[in-house]
């Protein structure tokens, strides 16, 4: 029991440390707080990297605080450092002695960290120094592999810029160009591919140039590359660079021996980011070339696309998935006629990945799925009959009512198709009466009758045709009246002295045919 | 019961273990079963004048362990124990305890009076046994009470106030208790030991004495009996009274006036006549005065918030009379006074105070400590020297540069000199005084520096010579090397002037660590830590081949401790302490290259070094621990994702590291380097995280772990959500659960106990850097699994910007934080942060700091937030 008596009289003494003591007590000490210090300090550099390395914050202009003025003078400071490293640059080029190349390297390196370092890189300061020039030299054949890496990265970071620091490229691209060729290191291809996805992505004028340029064979050969970053960067290079709107360099892509092995190999083989990438790709060659259409309809595009649908999460890579699905669907009714047969799995499938879309909080991913619905619901009697019955139709109903214009829209595409019977011959397009009188007890006709009142053409449009199935189809000549009560003709009305021509007639003739001298005398 | 009780408590200290044991058990059990008759069996022990005193000394004891800890958390549950006994039991104890306050036994009388001051420090505050007070005054005030009872009930008055707070008595009560304390000490009616007992009981009751204080009549009355005591005849008496003042000096220093010409002479008689713990004590009095005037001088220097007390400039008045009584003191050294780091005696106590005083006045103490200086440092006998080379080195502190540079190159040589002086204590003095010259005053970049290129090589030849002097001489010469070495820290293009001389003083250095002519392990440590300085402070790349070569030499010496012969618990402990400070050497060298272009020369001999650590891992001791653990952070940051291949075999170390609640030191240093792992090794952590999380954990739920470890953990939270990203999901609801705990905390703790608000400012910075890394980790994917806590988080983070005792760090953490949230959760957060407003005032606050740090932050945030609010 021993070591239970604490001590139990208390020191009453008092005692201070001596002035003339050893220096291994707080030298011991001060050591270690320092090497704990460090620590913090580098927990706190690294997340503020982190941070500051961000995309930019979008300038507000309201509340200059004394904070932007810190930002002014830093800017000042990096602008003054950058047009100095050109110079550097400048005549570490001129200089051929020993060590020059290493030199040369390093500035490029120092250049390119300050054209990625801020939120606003001070690519001003570089271009007004000449850096241009200076870096297309360095791109010159035979320089080390180090070297063409760093001066194609900076151009890269140029090229992110203004558009009209983009355009300052110009100089720049036949090297760009011919780095992405076979004979270039991965790397250097890589950054060179980057580069010019930049400028491609900058606008249809920098495109031509390029394309005229005969960047497009070396960027679809390197799409074919195993190295994951290397094809997905010349992939998002790619889809910049074909984006139109002329059709002229989709319809050359897809002509490209191999290149639509590529895109299948990735679709099956890739990760979400490198198959996001060629999805866009796939976005562009449909949406732009009949060429590339008729081919990837009957390749396994479609099936891999529509497994892509299935499993993914990813917002980025639903979005050109859904709308390479859609293009297909739309402009080739091979999808319909032989690919997409109800009974298939591919179609149970396809739909199911659509309705998870349609129930997906992002609102981009809502109205591209109901626009592939919309062109889906055109086809066969049984496509229609499928899409009736499965879970899309309420979700649809829901969107007509209360989602925003674009959705809503598409939406009542969808439900309109749905009604209408493939047309033959022809006649005038039959009404699928069970589908028209579900919807309409559903209450879908406020949600048309409010199209009618849209600004839109298109969408008036629409709600006019849906209102005249309404008073053609519904059983009982209950149509009209039905019409009638939902304030309907108020909305016909406001046709009758429109500008365009189609509407005011198809506006007319409906009032006149269901509302006329007979309407009310049974 | 009774007689059982006592063979057990004499059982419980029997020689014999067996029987020991057996009692302990009984005791033990008898307590679980029945706490309430455990207690009373012991208290009417205590009390019976029958029972053996080792029986009832021990029935004391346990009584006393039985309603108190050190562990807070175990006090607490004690007191609730005794709270919820039987009020009749309680009754009965408490009436035993005060019974035996009069008991002949004086053991049985002191726990008695221990055992009632813990009752009433859970009691009292309850409003509970309020006539405890009134019932020890009765003792006083009885006239057939005998000595002994008086003197217990003093004591126990005494302890009473210090375990309970002023709040918890009445002002009546208070009087009472100053009172009889102050009857107490009558000299004329009482005995020595009942003097004594008041006295101190008096020091205890200082603090509740505020009101009686603020009054002039009661305050001159406790004043004079103070005095009148501190001239008693007993030495005891004398040195408790003394202790009052220097209480009182710090409790009611804005009171002295009127009392500072007595007290003076008072001290000053007792400084030159007295005996020695007396004379200290009256020091004291001088060097506490200075303490409070330095405070206040240091809050007039700071933002004026109109709380500052007032300065009544007590030592510079008495200053001329003041430091002639200091410089007296510092002639009564001790003979072999060097041995012992710790001495306490008039000598230093004087210099001590001397010291104080020259930061109290500044260049007022010179004119009067120069001829004291002057007129004794070529004196015979070796007193003189010492004592004016003592005053001199006391006095370095405080006055301005101006007056004393002159002084300083006037007397430099001299010094230099001194150091082949024939007594050793002159150069001991010397070589510390020479020490704080270079630690005060020597700046390389200054116009008139101490040192220059014209007298540096003969600095270093006499250090380099007078380092093999006697080993208290040569400590304090590694002192002087330390801080000359210091000072040229942040001056690359000097430290260059320095680089020829640091391989001879390493290699010096590296000598005296190998001294085997003492067996005081502080010349040892003083010699590394000197090393380390060195390598600090080097300028490269020169110095890189010396530290290299050092970087082998240290880790051949660190493969020799391996192999050393263990056969005593001294020969571990050298052992341990040897590997403490190797390690830090490593520790040193890693850091320093490890920041440079040599970074090559670690990396090359990282597997090496990972062994050795490893290897002393194995001897298993907690300061080798903590050294090496610190070594391995840094390896880990120099040799970044490469440290993976260590993992394996230093996890368990690392993991033993993390739950060693007990050393918390070793906790806390363990807790960081998993944070320097984190950054070396990003997603390659993740094998290892199920582990060390685990661990993290268990700490955070530990009641035993020191509080301090809490905050770094919340923080390596961070480190490890910012290096596994999407992975740390799986830890999220616990990690997060966590730091609403401690967020909940954060408003309980108590504003008035400065460590308590800074107790605070640490949890809420480790709450938002956990919550930073967490936010980033998650950025790129799964943000959405943060979008159900972001509204606590805004709140959280507005009752901290709410918070007045917030700090710097915090402001940063947050601001960072808030920051994060918006990047991270984006549009999700826009309705939250278009409801609280507080936001923009927060930022605003930022913008007008002068940290530019933050005010980047707060702009980064501000940005953030505002893509937010326009998403």
């Amino acid at each position: 029991m021993a070591d239970e008596e604490a001590a139990l009289s208390p020191p009453l003494s008092h005692r201070r440390d001596p002035i003339k003591s050893s220096v291994h007590n707080t030298a011991a000490h001060r050591r270690r707080q320092q090497a704990i210090a460090v620590g913090k300090e580098r927990r706190e550099s690294l997340i503020r990297a982190k941070r500051l390395c961000r995309d930019t914050v979008i300038d507000g202009s309201e509340s200059p605080f004394e904070g932007d003025m810190i930002i002014d003078e830093e800017k000042e400071a990096l602008d003054s450092k950058t047009s100095q490293t050109v110079l550097e640059l400048k005549s570490a080029i001129a200089f051929q002695g020993k060590g020059a190349t290493q030199k040369k390297v390093e500035i490029l390196r120092v250049l390119r960290r300050l054209l990625s370092q801020s939120e606003v890189p001070p690519i001003e300061a570089a271009l007004q120094a000449g850096a241009v020039p200076l870096l297309v030299q360095c791109l010159s054949f035979g320089s080390s592999d180090e070297q063409l890496l760093e001066a194609a990265w900076c151009l890269t970071n140029i090229a992110a810029g203004e558009p009209e620091h983009t355009k300052s490229l110009l100089p720049s691209l036949p090297m760009l160009i011919a780095h992405l060729g076979e004979k270039s290191s991965t790397p250097v291809a890589e950054q060179c591919a980057w580069a010019v996805g930049n400028v491609a992505g900058e606008g249809e004028e920098l495109r031509n140039i390029l394309l005229a340029q005969g960047a497009l064979f070396p960027l679809a050969r390197l799409m074919m590359s195993n190295k994951g970053s290397t094809s997905r960067t010349s992939s998002w290079a790619l889809s910049n660079l074909i984006k139109g709107p002329d059709p002229k360099a989709a319809n050359e892509l897809i002509r490209v021996d191999g290149l639509l092995d590529a895109i299948v190999w990735h679709l099956k083989k890739a990760d979400d980011e490198l198959a996001t990438e060629v999805a866009w790709v796939i976005v562009y060659l449909s949406a732009l070339s009949e060429k590339a259409t008729s081919l990837l309809v009957k390749s396994d595009v479609v099936r891999l696309l529509v497994g892509r649908l299935v499993a993914s999460e990813s917002l980025q890579m639903l979005i050109p998935v859904l709308r390479s699905l859609g293009n297909l669907v739309a402009s080739d009714s091979y999808m319909i006629d032989v690919v997409l047969i109800v009974g298939h799995t591919i179609t149970d499938e396809l739909l199911s990945g659509l309705i998870k879309c349609l129930k997906s909080e992002h609102r981009v991913l809502k109205k591209e799925a109901s626009w592939v619905l919309s062109n889906i619901a055109a086809g066969s009697l049984e496509h229609k009959r499928l899409i009736y019955s499965s879970e899309a139709t309420p979700l649809l109903i829901n969107f007509l009512s209360s989602a925003p214009f674009d959705i809503r829209k598409e939406a009542a595409f969808t439900l309109g198709n749905l009604c209408v019977a493939p047309p033959k011959n022809n006649e005038q397009p039959g009404i699928i009466v069970v589908h028209l009188v579900s919807l309409i007890d559903s209450g879908c006709l406020p949600g048309f009758l409010n199209l009618i009142r849209s600004a839109d053409i298109e969408s008036a449009r629409l709600g006019l045709q849906f209102l005249e199935l309404v008073m053609r189809g519904l059983p009982n000549g209950e149509g009209p009246k039905l019409v009638e009560r939902e304030d309907g003709i108020e909305a016909m009305e406001r046709f009758q002295f429109h500008e365009n021509e189609e509407m005011r007639n198809m506006a007319n003739t409906l009032v006149d045919k269901y509302f006329g001298e007979d309407y009310g005398l049974e | 019961m009774a007689m059982e009780i006592t063979s057990i408590l004499l059982a419980a200290q029997s020689q014999d273990g067996q029987i020991r044991t057996v009692a302990e058990g009984n005791l033990k059990q008898f307590q679980e079963q029945n706490l309430p008759h455990f207690l009373l069996a012991l208290s009417i022990e205590l009390s019976n004048e029958q029972k053996p005193p080792e029986s009832r000394r021990l029935a004391g004891i346990l009584l006393k362990n039985s309603l108190d800890a050190k562990d807070s958390i175990r006090k607490e549950e004690l007191a609730q124990k005794w709270i919820s006994v039987d009020l009749t039991i309680k009754f009965q104890v408490k009436e035993s305890l005060l019974k035996t306050l009069g008991s002949s036994v004086s053991e049985a009388r002191r726990t008695s009076s221990q055992v009632i001051a813990k009752v009433a420090s859970i009691e009292i505050p309850r409003r509970e046994w309020q006539d405890l007070i009134a019932k020890l005054l009765n003792n006083m005030t009885q006239k057939d009470s005998l000595p002994s009872l008086k003197e217990a009930t003093l004591e126990t008055l005494g302890y009473v106030c210090e375990e309970i707070s002023p709040e918890d008595l009445e002002q009546d009560q208070v009087n009472a208790i100053l009172t009889a304390v102050v009857q107490g000490m009558n000299q004329m009616e009482h005995s020595f030991e009942v003097r004594l007992a008041g006295i101190k009981a008096l020091y205890n009751a200082l603090d509740f004495a505020q009101t009686n204080f603020q009054n002039e009549i009661e305050r001159n009355y406790l004043m004079k009996v103070v005095c009148e005591t501190a001239v008693s005849k007993e030495s005891n008496v004398r040195q408790a009274a003394f202790e009052c003042l220097v209480s009182i000096a710090s409790t009611y220093y804005e009171l002295l006036g009127p009392y500072m010409e007595t007290l003076f002479n008072l001290t000053a008689s007792a400084v030159r006549g007295d005996e020695e713990p007396v004379a200290l004590q009256a020091i004291e009095f001088w060097s506490t005065i200075c303490d409070e005037e330095i405070t206040i001088q240091e809050e007039h220097a700071g933002p004026a918030d109109g709380s500052s007390s007032q300065h009544y400039r007590f030592i510079e008045k008495a200053l001329p009379l003041l430091v002639p009584m200091l410089l007296e003191t510092l002639l009564k050294q001790e003979e072999d006074q060097d041995q012992d780091d710790n001495i306490w005696n008039l000598s230093m106590a004087g210099g001590t105070c001397l010291g104080l005083v020259a930061r109290n006045v500044g260049d007022a103490v010179v004119p009067l400590v120069m001829p004291f200086v002057q007129d004794n440092i070529t004196k015979a006998d070796w007193r003189n020297r010492e004592a004016a080379t003592f005053a001199f080195g006391s006095i370095l502190e405080g006055p301005s540069v101006e007056t004393l540079l002159p002084l300083v190159h006037a007397g430099l040589n001299f010094l230099l000199n001194a150091m082949k002086d024939q007594n050793t204590h002159v150069k001991d003095t010397t070589a510390w005084a020479l020490g704080r010259i270079f630690e005060i005053l020597h700046s390389p970049s200054s116009t008139y520096a101490v040192i220059t290129n014209a007298n540096l090589p003969q600095i270093m030849s006499v250090l380099l010579e007078s380092i093999r002097d006697v080993p208290n001489v040569a400590e304090k010469v590694c002192g002087a090397i330390y801080f000359l070495v210091q000072g040229y820290e942040d001056d690359g293009s000097a430290s260059s002037v320095l680089t020829p001389y640091l391989a001879d003083a390493i290699s010096a250095l590296l000598s005296t660590a190998d001294r085997m002519d003492t067996n005081n392990s502080r010349l040892r440590a003083s010699a590394y830590e000197t090393v380390n300085e060195i390598v600090r402070c080097s300028s490269q790349p020169e110095s890189l081949n010396m530290i290299a070569h050092l970087m082998h030499e240290i880790m051949k010496r660190l493969s020799q401790t391996l192999e050393l012969q263990i056969s005593s618990s001294e020969d571990k402990e050298n052992q341990s302490d040897l590997q403490a400070l190797l390690c830090g050497v490593l520790q040193v060298i890693i850091q320093k290259l490890s920041s440079s272009d040599a970074k090559s020369v670690i990396l090359q001999s990282a597997d090496q070094m990972m062994i050795l650590f490893l290897r002393v891992f194995g001897c298993r001791s907690s300061s080798v621990h903590e050294e090496a653990m610190l070594a391995i952070g840094a390896l880990a940051y120099a040799t970044g994702p490469e440290f993976a291949k260590y993992m394996p075999e230093f996890y368990n170390y690392l993991e033993m590291g993390l739950q060693n609640f007990e050393e918390y030191q070793v906790c806390s240093i363990s807790v960081g380097v998993v944070g320097d792992i984190c950054r070396a090794l990003d997603e390659k952590i993740l094998p290892f995280c199920n582990g060390i999380m685990s661990a993290l954990l268990k700490d955070l739920s530990n009641s035993m772990l020191h509080r301090s470890v809490k905050p770094p953990i919340f923080s390596c939270f961070g480190d490890i959500a910012l290096a596994i990203g999407e992975q740390f999901e799986k830890y999220l609801p616990y990690a997060v659960s966590m730091l609403q705990g401690a967020a909940g905390l954060c408003t309980y703790l108590d504003v008035n106990d400065e460590d308590m608000v800074d107790y605070g400012n640490q949890l809420r910075r480790g709450i938002f850097e956990a919550y930073s890394g967490i936010l980033q980790g998650f950025k790129n994917s799964k943000a959405e699994l943060l979008v159900p806590y972001a509204s606590q988080l805004l709140q959280f983070t507005e009752a901290v910007f709410k918070d007045k005792n917030r700090d710097e760090g915090v402001t940063r953490a947050a601001v960072a934080m808030l920051g994060d949230l918006a990047d991270t959760l984006g549009p999700n957060t826009k309705l939250l942060f278009r409801d609280c407003t507080f936001h923009s005032d927060f930022l605003g606050e930022c913008f007008e700091s002068d940290d530019e740090q933050l005010k980047e932050t707060a702009t980064w945030t501000q940005g953030m937030i505002r893509r937010v609010l326009v998403s």
